[in-house]
Parts: structure tokens; C-alpha cells; sequence
């Protein structure tokens, strides 16, 4: 008899904290993970709170799910805990597409690569948008590419929904536009690739295209009249 | 057979056979609750890899845990956490033992080597690795059973496409 997965290493080491959850590296199973935690805020009425917190939760691991059943690659989920509030997915071992970038910024830009960094994100929006999902936050932070197969990874959907309207398409876009200028100027103009490759894998692309432009005019928040 | 740990000291223990001849039997005393020792048994073309099943395991020992299986015993409710589906009787006829299977993988919680040994007894069968669940596999099958479309095995194995599911599925 053999025994596998080494019960040694089931350690949380604390990765990061954000406003909503906590990020945890961890062992599953055998395999390394990662474990996100969405924490109670005291200052909301505990029913409330733990129905929001569970209500988002699950939305993430259904966006989550959903993008892989569209072709998109994201994490293998593990485990959703509805109690302790907190999903378990695979550790994907990789770089963020922001330290890719910040890289080139300051040593010089490798065509070739960021060629392909680029083609394979505007693929993955126009697939994720075809199929009626919106990631909500995306920024190069939230793309990593997997070492080795050089493949693009999208994280964090904990601001996606379900939508087909161009307005939420555009915006979508919009953000990841307004990122990449504040971040990466130094890249040369890496949206104009991003757009070139999502017109190529989306099929609606032409009035999100339309969209945009009026986002672009506006800014992500629609004005309010009334 | 094989001992995997699953979570908090829980290990799982499995056992696969090829040309069983008595699920019939196994079939029926697992119905009237009289299997000793109690024990999971899925339908292993099904299965196309480890993983998935210990992500069903993990699951079924956590609402074992807090009181709140679905079903009558954690056994199964390790095959019905596997399914991905929420229909309990449908997952147990799909995904556990029928009376015409002959290719079985039996799975214990927390077995002690004489009980491995009495499952083997317990199964007319014979034991084969469990490397070889990959090549056996009804790809066919599971892409149907998990509606697991081709544009995400383009990106993913069928087995993490599997874990995904089941994971998720008290989430959709």
C-alpha cells in the first residue's frame, strides 16, 4: 500500500488580501492550490452579509465553469465550501501578463512574444463575449501565461456576469483598454492587437466595435439623466 | 489497489476490476444496506482518471462532516457527488453499478487492509492497475453525461473538465 499526497504540506500560506477575500496557496489532495476566501464585513447586517457573500461566491464558480466550457482556460476549480466561504482551484504556474509587459517596458519589447500574448487575449475576450460572459475585471494582472505551454489563463471572474449586451461588452473592454494605457504605455499600442484578434474569434464584434467608441467618449459609467 | 489521503487524516482506498461477474449480487445487497464491508462501487468507464473521484471524495466527507449528506451513506454519496448531477437516483444508476457491468472501481474510506482484502473477495473479478482507467474510458459517454462541449477539451483534460463539474455543481 501506497499512500499519496503529502499530508505535511497542508499549510494556508497567506498569498495576498484584498478588500473582498483573502488568497491562500495550500495543498489539495496532492496537488498544489490556491484558496480563496471571501471574508465576512462586520459592518453589514449578518444575514445580509453571508447571503451576498454566498451569492458571489457561487457566481464565480459558475463564471468560472463557464468560461472553460466556452474554450477560455481558467483555473481547474477543486472545491466550493458554501459555508466557510471559499473556492479551492489549481495553482497555475505561470507569470502575470503585467510582469510580461512591465518587462518589456523596461528591457526592450520581444515582438514575437507579445505578438502572441496579445493575439491569444483578444481570442479568449471574443470567445468569453460570444458566449454571453463578462469577465468584469479584466486587467494584465488577471492573465497569466501557464509556464511551458505558453498559455493564456484568465483568473479572478469574482466581477463576472452573464450579459449580451454591447454596452457590457464594450465596457469590458474599455477597462482592459484604460489598463493597459496607464500600465504599459511603454509597449507600443498592444489594444490595437487585442481589438485585431477579438474582431478575428468574435462574431458580434461589430457592435461592441460601435460601443466602444461611444464608452470611450463617456468613460465605463453611463450618465444617469432623471 | 491504491490508498489516496483526501482531507483532515480521511484516506480513500481504491480497487479496480475488469470481467466481474456478480454486480448483480453486489448490486442487490448494496440496495438492502447488508454490504460488509461497505463500499463505493463506479461504473469505471466513467472514470477516466483518480482526481476526479477524490474531488467527489473531498466533497462527500466534508458534508459527511457536517451532518448533511444527500444521500444514505457517505459510499454513496461519493457516486453521486462524482455524477455532477443534482438527480440522486439517476447519478446512482449512471455513474455506480448496474447489473450487466463488469468493469468496477470499489472505493473505501478509511480502509484497514483486511477490509481491502474482503472487497476483493466480495468482487468476482480481476484486479487490473488503476493506470489503466485512462485508456478504458467512454470518452464518449462522459462527454455526454457531463455535457462536456469540444471547445473546452480543447483546453482541458477530461478529467479536470470532470473535476470542474463536480466541484461546481452545488454552485449552478
Amino acid at each position: 500500500m501506497e499512500i499519496d499526497g503529502d499530508v505535511s504540506n497542508c499549510s494556508l500560506i497567506l498569498l495576498k488580501q484584498g478588500a473582498e477575500a483573502r488568497v491562500f496557496e495550500s495543498n489539495f489532495v496532492g496537488r498544489r492550490c490556491i484558496i480563496k476566501e471571501r471574508f465576512s464585513k462586520k459592518y453589514r447586517h449578518p444575514s445580509l452579509d453571508s447571503k451576498l457573500t454566498l451569492k458571489r461566491l457561487n457566481a464565480e464558480a459558475r463564471c468560472m465553469t463557464k468560461a472553460r466550457r466556452l474554450g477560455v482556460q481558467t483555473p481547474v476549480l477543486y472545491a466550493v465550501d458554501p459555508l466557510l466561504h471559499t473556492l479551492t482551484f489549481q495553482f497555475v504556474e505561470g507569470t502575470s501578463v503585467k510582469d510580461i509587459l512591465l518587462e518589456f517596458g523596461q528591457s526592450g519589447v520581444v515582438e514575437e512574444c507579445l505578438g502572441d500574448i496579445s493575439a491569444q487575449i483578444g481570442d479568449a475576450i471574443g470567445k468569453l463575449h460570444d458566449g454571453g460572459l463578462i469577465h468584469g475585471d479584466l486587467t494584465t494582472s488577471n492573465m497569466l501565461i501557464q509556464n511551458g505551454t505558453n498559455q493564456l489563463v484568465l483568473i479572478d471572474f469574482g466581477l463576472s456576469f452573464t450579459s449580451t449586451l454591447p454596452e457590457d461588452k464594450a465596457v469590458d473592454l474599455y477597462v482592459l483598454e484604460r489598463a493597459l494605457l496607464s500600465m504599459h504605455s511603454s509597449c507600443g499600442n498592444v489594444m490595437d492587437r487585442i481589438l485585431a484578434a477579438y474582431r478575428k474569434s468574435s462574431k458580434q464584434w461589430s457592435s461592441t466595435m460601435n460601443k466602444l467608441a461611444q464608452v470611450r467618449q463617456r468613460g465605463r459609467k453611463r450618465t444617469m439623466v432623471g | 489497489m491504491k490508498v489516496f489521503e483526501v482531507s483532515n487524516g480521511n484516506a480513500l482506498s481504491f480497487a479496480l476490476f475488469t470481467d466481474v461477474t456478480n454486480s448483480k449480487e453486489l448490486l442487490d445487497s448494496m440496495r438492502a444496506g447488508t454490504l460488509e464491508p461497505e463500499a463505493a462501487f463506479l461504473n469505471a468507464s466513467l472514470v477516466p482518471d483518480v482526481f476526479p473521484v477524490l474531488v467527489a471524495a473531498h466533497k462527500a466527507l466534508l458534508s459527511n462532516s457536517r451532518d448533511s449528506l444527500s444521500s444514505r451513506t457517505v459510499h454513496s454519496e461519493l457516486v453521486y457527488c462524482y455524477s455532477g448531477s443534482k438527480h440522486i437516483s439517476e447519478s446512482l444508476k449512471r455513474f455506480g453499478i448496474s447489473e450487466s457491468s463488469n468493469y468496477v472501481l470499489a472505493a473505501r474510506f478509511n480502509a484497514s487492509p483486511e477490509e481491502m482484502e474482503a472487497i476483493r473477495k466480495l468482487v468476482k473479478g480481476t484486479e487490473v492497475e488503476l493506470e489503466g482507467l485512462e485508456a478504458k474510458a467512454d470518452k464518449a459517454q462522459i462527454q455526454k453525461h457531463y455535457k462536456i462541449p469540444g471547445s473546452e477539451l480543447g483546453i482541458s483534460s477530461l478529467s479536470d473538465a470532470i473535476s470542474c463539474r463536480v466541484a461546481a455543481r452545488d454552485a449552478l
